[in-house]
Parts: C-alpha cells; sequence; structure tokens
C-alpha cells in the first residue's frame, strides 16, 4: 500500500497527573492511502478527534511518530506550520473561525499567511470558492451574512486555498440537509481527483462513508477496532453493530434478508448496489 | 495549553471539607482570613500553619496541587520580601551595614511573617473555597448569605445569577478559544513570533470569531431560560436546598477557637499600647 500518512504507535493522554487524566490515544498504528478517501467512523471520544488534530500537528502525541511521505511531522518542531499547510485540516463547525470582512478575505487568509503573492492568493481563492461550492456572487459579502451551509462552504474554502496533499475532515456535512452534503463532499472529492490529493474523513453517516470513502478506519474506546476497504468493513455488518456503531440503512435491510434466507449477492451497503441485488435475486429466482 | 490553569479550579470529591456547606466555609474562609491578618506571634503562626496543613489533609489535597499554585505569586513573594527586608528600620543595632543598606532584626521578622502570610492566605483559601467547593455551591452560598439584603431591594439573586452562568462558561470559553485558534493554526495563524504589532494584530482572528459565538450563545441561553419560564428567584426552588449539619458547627467551633487563640496569643505589649491609646482619645475627648 503507498501510504501518505503513516501513524506509528501513537498514544496520547490528556491532563496527565491529575483527576481528569483522560487516555485519548493508546498505540494506534494505521495507515491512509495516498490518493483515496479513507473513512474515520466511531463513537464521541473513541479518539478520533484526537488522532485528527495530530494529522496536521495541532497536538504532539505523548508517545509515537507521525510519517508523512515516510518523514516524522515532529523532525523540526519549529517548522511545524508547514506541515500545516500540507495537511490542511477541516474541524468540526468550521463555520465558527471565518472573521474577515468578505468571504473573499476570509479564503484568503491562508495564502496570505503563505506569503503569497496578490494575484496568486486571488487564483487560489477563486479556484478554492469552486472545489467549495462558493458563488461568485458571495464573494464580497460579509461572512456573517451567509446561510449556514454557505459558511461551511466558505470555511472548507479557507483550507482548499492553501492547496493541501492530504485534507483531513471532521464532519463537514454535519448539520446540513442531503443536497447541501451531497454538494460539498462532491466538492471535495473533485478536488481529490483534479489535485492527486488524499482525504481522511470524520463522520457518523455510514450511508456518506459507503458512498464516498475508498477505506475505513474504525476507532474504539482509544484503539483501532478495524481496518479494510469499504466492501470489507461494511458487509461485515455485525461487528460494527457489536461496539454500537450503525450501519447504512440500506446494508442493515440487505443482512435481514440475507438472514431470512434471501440470498442476495454484490454490494449491499449502498442504495444503488442493494438495488441491483434485488434485481438480481428476481432474475435469478423468477416470481 | 490554556487549560492548564491550576488557580481557582475545583477538583471533585467526597472529603469532609466537600461535603462542608458552602455558606459555612465562606463564613470560616472569612474567619481564617482574619485570624491570618491577627497573627503577630511566631506561636499564632505555627498555630495558622498546623489549621493550614489540618485543612489541606482533610480536603485530601495532593501538595503538588499546593505547590503549583503557590507557584504564580513566587515573584510577588521575593518582591515583597526584599523590600521589607531592607526599608524596614528598627531600633537598636542593624545586624548587617553595608554602604546605605542596613537590615535590622524587625525586617527580617516582618518579611518572614509578610510571606507567610500571603503564602498561607492563598493556601487556606484556595483548598476551602476552590479546591473542594464547586462554583455553583459557592455562588448559592453567596447567594444565600447575601439574602438579607432583598429586604433593601438589593438584586441578590440576579447577581449569583449573573456569576454563576459567568463561571459556568468560563471552561466553554477556553474550549472555545482553543477550537478557534487551532483551526485558524491550521490555516497559518502565527501568534508566537513578531513584533507587539504583529502579534495583536494576529488576535483579530481569534476574537472575532469568539465574540460573535459569545453573543450568539447568550441569546441562545436568553432564549432556553425564557423557554423554561425562568423569572428570577419568583417561587423558585432548589434542587440541593442547603442546610447546616453538625460538621458545620463543629467547622465553626474550630475556626472560631484558632481566631481566639491567635487573638489571644497577640503581643501583649501591643494590646497595653491600644488600650493606652483608646482610653488616651476618650480621655481627651472627655
Amino acid at each position: 500500500m503507498n501510504s501518505i500518512i503513516k501513524v506509528e504507535n501513537v498514544s496520547h493522554v490528556y491532563s496527565q497527573g491529575t483527576p481528569f487524566q483522560l487516555t485519548a490515544l493508546d498505540g494506534v498504528s494505521v495507515e491512509f492511502e495516498k490518493g483515496k478517501i479513507t473513512g474515520l467512523i466511531g463513537h464521541t471520544g473513541s479518539g478520533k478527534s484526537t488522532l485528527v488534530n495530530m494529522l496536521n500537528g495541532l497536538i504532539k502525541p505523548t508517545e509515537g511518530r507521525i510519517l508523512l511521505d515516510g518523514k516524522d511531522i515532529w523532525e523540526k518542531p519549529k517548522e511545524i506550520a508547514s506541515i500545516r499547510y500540507r495537511v490542511g485540516l477541516v474541524m468540526q463547525y468550521p463555520e465558527y473561525q471565518l472573521f474577515d470582512e468578505t468571504v473573499r478575505e476570509d479564503i484568503g487568509f491562508a495564502p496570505r499567511n503563505l506569503g503569497l503573492s496578490k494575484e496568486e492568493t486571488e487564483e487560489r481563492v477563486l479556484e478554492a470558492a469552486r472545489f467549495a461550492g462558493v458563488g461568485d456572487d458571495l464573494l464580497d459579502k460579509s461572512p456573517f451574512e451567509l446561510s449556514g451551509g454557505q459558511k461551511r462552504r466558505c470555511a472548507i474554502a479557507g483550507i482548499l486555498a492553501m492547496r493541501p496533499e492530504v485534507l483531513v475532515l471532521d464532519e463537514p456535512a454535519a448539520g446540513l440537509d442531503p443536497r447541501g452534503r451531497r454538494e460539498i463532499l462532491g466538492g471535495l472529492c473533485e478536488y481529490v481527483n483534479k489535485n492527486d490529493a488524499s482525504i481522511i474523513l470524520v463522520s457518523h453517516s455510514m450511508e456518506d462513508m459507503a458512498l464516498y470513502c475508498d477505506n475505513v478506519v474504525v476507532m474504539n474506546r482509544a484503539k483501532v477496532y478495524r481496518t479494510g476497504t469499504v466492501d470489507e468493513i461494511f458487509s461485515d455488518a455485525d461487528s460494527l453493530v457489536d461496539i454500537g456503531l450503525n450501519v447504512p440503512a440500506v446494508a442493515r435491510i440487505a443482512s435481514e434478508l440475507r438472514k431470512r434466507g434471501v440470498d442476495l449477492r454484490g454490494t449491499l451497503y449502498t442504495v444503488d448496489g442493494v438495488r441491483e441485488a434485488v434485481k438480481d435475486y428476481i432474475r435469478r429466482y423468477g416470481k | 495549553m490554556i487549560s492548564d490553569i491550576t488557580l481557582g479550579q475545583f477538583f471533585p470529591g467526597f472529603s469532609p471539607l466537600h461535603k462542608m456547606d458552602p455558606r459555612m466555609k465562606i463564613i470560616a474562609a472569612v474567619i481564617y482570613i482574619a485570624a491570618i491578618f491577627t497573627a503577630n506571634t511566631p506561636a499564632a503562626f505555627a498555630l495558622m500553619i498546623i489549621t493550614t496543613f489540618f485543612m489541606i489533609t482533610l480536603g485530601r489535597i495532593s501538595f503538588k496541587v499546593i505547590l503549583k499554585a503557590v507557584k504564580p505569586i513566587i515573584f510577588i513573594l521575593i518582591f515583597t520580601a526584599i523590600i521589607n527586608v531592607f526599608l524596614t528600620k528598627g531600633e537598636g543595632e542593624p545586624l548587617l551595614a553595608f554602604w546605605v543598606i542596613k537590615i535590622y532584626k524587625e525586617g527580617i521578622i516582618r518579611a518572614v511573617f509578610m510571606a507567610l502570610r500571603v503564602v498561607i492566605l492563598i493556601i487556606g483559601t484556595s483548598v476551602l473555597l476552590t479546591y473542594t467547593t464547586s462554583p455553583i455551591a459557592l455562588t448559592d452560598g453567596i447567594e444565600s448569605l447575601l439574602s438579607p439584603l432583598k429586604k433593601i431591594k438589593v438584586p441578590v439573586h440576579t447577581f449569583a445569577m449573573m456569576m454563576s452562568i459567568a463561571l459556568r462558561f468560563i471552561p466553554t470559553l477556553i474550549e472555545e478559544t482553543e477550537k478557534i485558534m487551532n483551526a485558524q493554526k491550521s490555516r497559518g495563524a502565527d501568534f508566537s513570533s513578531g513584533g507587539l504589532r504583529k502579534r495583536a494584530k494576529a488576535l483579530v482572528p481569534i476574537l472575532v470569531p469568539l465574540f460573535v459565538s459569545s453573543f450568539k450563545r447568550a441569546e441562545e441561553l436568553a432564549t432556553a431560560m425564557e423557554c423554561r419560564c425562568y423569572r428570577g428567584d419568583k417561587n423558585r426552588t432548589k434542587l440541593k436546598a442547603l442546610s447546616f449539619k453538625a460538621r458545620d458547627f463543629f467547622a465553626f467551633l474550630i475556626f472560631s477557637a484558632v481566631l481566639t487563640l491567635v487573638i489571644l496569643s497577640r503581643n501583649t505589649d501591643a494590646l497595653i499600647g491600644i488600650k493606652h491609646r483608646v482610653l488616651d482619645i476618650v480621655f481627651y475627648k472627655l
């Protein structure tokens, strides 16, 4: 596997030595494949967010290493800022980070920090706005005038403007309607394809995972529970249910049908896949 | 990072000190402070130190935490001690005389007493009021103690509510600040380098979102409170009604005893001196 980020035996403990001590990560080793979309799922408190904040150096692991393209990101602690341009992190509810007078300037914050020229900043702003689905008519508005979904897109554009090699997104579609979700996630896929970038996507929505991801990492109680391709993870729905996670609703239906003797074959975790499988079943057994 | 601040942090627990009524803790703290400032003999200070140790063990607070609480004031402590040593003029021969600097015995005693006073003041009040009392219990206690002021139309409940809301949102604000800082760092913001101007400017991307979300949160909270028919303290009952228990009276007795002992141990010369002065004034007026 050609991995872009390699997490090696990483542990992290918050507030060590106080009554609030909390082990957020416990000896986690995992690899994220280059040019692919990897989903990260797990319960609240399973260590997802801590892991995600480590990938671009916001949190330094108490133990272990994180390799970006084979190099330890903490090798030169003073140059950690350069890692943050290469690994773009979109946090949960990123609309809270908007601050500038216009959308254009807010998206241009990262390129300006990178020290790019005015022309190049403008070019990047337009490009990022296009990927994130921020319309040209919004660019000169104040970010505080926008609707919730527009703010979210604007904030995501603010990260895309750095042209990161790896894009880490923590629940980018939380709280959006289905159409908003599709637009944002679709735009991100387009960005990955155009720039040969990789995505790490944290989400609670198994439907989104099944639709957009290539690989899935499942976390449970500060440890990596399972890793594999979407096929491998979702075809074994029971092990996800065991740790209290959901599987896509169609996958549950398919799994119930199979338990009752309906012999479905094929991808059984997306709506399209199950539809084909049912059609195929009907074809095979007739009326 | 920011969340590592210890001074003024509550450590949940079930020690006798945690179980004490917050009103009695406030009263005890007042008595304790009075005793500290009345103490002026080595014996009285020894008694105060013993009382403080007793409170630390009773509250089951680790000494590491105590050290952390004292750390921020060490500079002030050393500074005042030095000033006291050099500037206090005493009777008799100076212990050390060098050029214009003269150190007297009184100066050293005063510096030591002063430092001791500040240290045990900080330790005692934090053990009693912040480490073992949750902020909510504390405001409840303050509200209850100040409730006689309601008679003269002081909005005690409103003040207490404002205080508990403010206290409640300190951790939230810290968390929020950290989140926004991380978000801006992810966009390459740099808060730790450059001159004063540059650093002040670097705060804008933090402060603007922080203000926006605080106002939003305040409005949401107000709406939520109104939805649940909040209208001040009218007909409001409490889930945890405060009540004095035997241990509270016992604590009151101990602290009163300490204060009495400290007063009795005071330099009698000074007491006599004060008495004379009072008498002089009285007679002079007559």
